[in-house]
């Protein structure tokens, strides 16, 4: 089926010392259409994967006569990027399935993230709710990132941090999620919470 | 505007819609005859998160002719580390048909399955690194870093 290929196969020598890197994931979270993929594609040095992930949903059944809640799983969408920081360290960037309702359905992909990035877009505010209840509740460090689309943002960022109602040691900024360094600032602001976190 | 074209969720390849359905081509086989119905976690009790890097050994890439389909492109693509959720992007397979098939593989001897340990993640001098490798990424858009 596949033509052998001697010349690229390593020796067991050299095979044994492939160390891969470690790899350091955050989170990019909030809305559907929200511009989540974009950020990642922005920073990401491949262009964004999509995988499909199981989740498993409770079904409220208003129509289950039973009265009992059903388990049914489900598969999403999920899109993710990296970026290599060095030989030996990588960071990945997962954006959660936008819909809703699965917010709470997030723990496979966010285990043992380092922080995350709340994405919202002003004119749909609540749309980013489950996000962010979803970092406080885990106590996961996390900022809020308006995304400006057209530059622009319909509120203030006193209005959203209102709005949102978050904590004030969580950072809510405003960033492009089209361009390159200011997505990278965003995340940066994220990794200085969880470096504080951590150093606490 | 630029952003409206990709909404988070739905596959780059434009073939899915918004909403709960499946996504991406719908495979020739059901995900888990694969895995003879098995799904994760495996034996090991603990699911492999997915930035879980995974590598071919020596063993592996031997006998590589020798596996098949699935256990074949696995192995074949972890010439270099890849962690699982490439691992599934790229072969279009579940994730969790992936995990299950690492699982056996490493069992076999022909990978090496490395779970990230969060506490090392976590650490303050792995984050310090992470941040000065973002501060280095330029502003501009094009090429991301300097090919050497």
């Amino acid at each position: 089926m596949t033509p052998t290929e001697p010349a690229t196969r390593p020796s067991a020598a050299e095979a044994a010392v492939v160390r891969p890197p470690l790899p350091v994931k955050m989170v990019i979270a909030g809305g559907f259409g929200v511009g989540k993929t974009t950020a990642v594609g922005s920073i990401s040095e491949i262009e964004p994967l999509t995988t499909e992930a199981a989740i498993t949903e409770v079904a409220a059944g208003v129509d289950d006569l039973s009265h009992t809640p059903r388990k049914t799983t489900t598969t999403v969408a999920m899109d993710f990027g990296c970026i290599t920081i060095d030989p030996t360290l990588k960071l990945y960037l997962f954006g959660t399935p936008g819909q809703e309702r699965f917010g709470f359905m997030w723990d496979d992909i966010v285990e043992g993230a380092v922080g995350g990035l709340v994405i919202v877009d002003t004119r749909r505010l609540d749309d980013c709710y489950a996000a962010v209840d979803y970092f406080e509740h885990r106590h996961i460090p996390f900022a809020v990132a308006v995304n400006a689309f057209d530059g622009k943002v319909e509120h203030t960022l006193e209005e959203v941090r209102w709005a949102l109602d978050v904590a004030e040691r969580t950072p809510v900024v405003v960033f492009d999620a089209r361009e390159r360094g200011s997505v990278r600032d965003a995340l940066l602001v994220v990794l200085e919470q969880a470096l504080a976190r951590s150093e606490a | 505007m630029a952003d409206g074209r990709t909404p988070t969720g739905a596959g780059e390849d434009g073939t899915t819609s918004p909403g709960p359905d499946p996504v991406g081509p719908v495979a020739a086989v059901r995900p888990f005859l694969v895995t003879a119905g098995r799904v994760a976690p495996g034996p090991s009790g603990r699911t492999m998160p997915v930035e879980t890097q995974v590598v071919a050994t020596a063993e592996g890439l031997a006998v590589l002719d020798l596996l098949s389909f699935e256990q074949h492109d696995i192995v074949a693509a972890c010439r270099q580390p890849q962690s699982i959720a490439e691992i599934a992007a790229r072969l279009r397979l579940h994730l969790n048909v992936v995990r299950v098939l690492a699982e056996d593989l490493r069992t076999a001897g022909q990978l090496t399955v490395h779970v990230p340990d969060s506490g090392v993640t976590h650490d303050a001098s792995v984050l310090r690194r992470v941040i000065d490798g973002l501060r280095a990424i330029p502003d501009s858009r094009g090429v991301l870093r300097d090919t050497d």
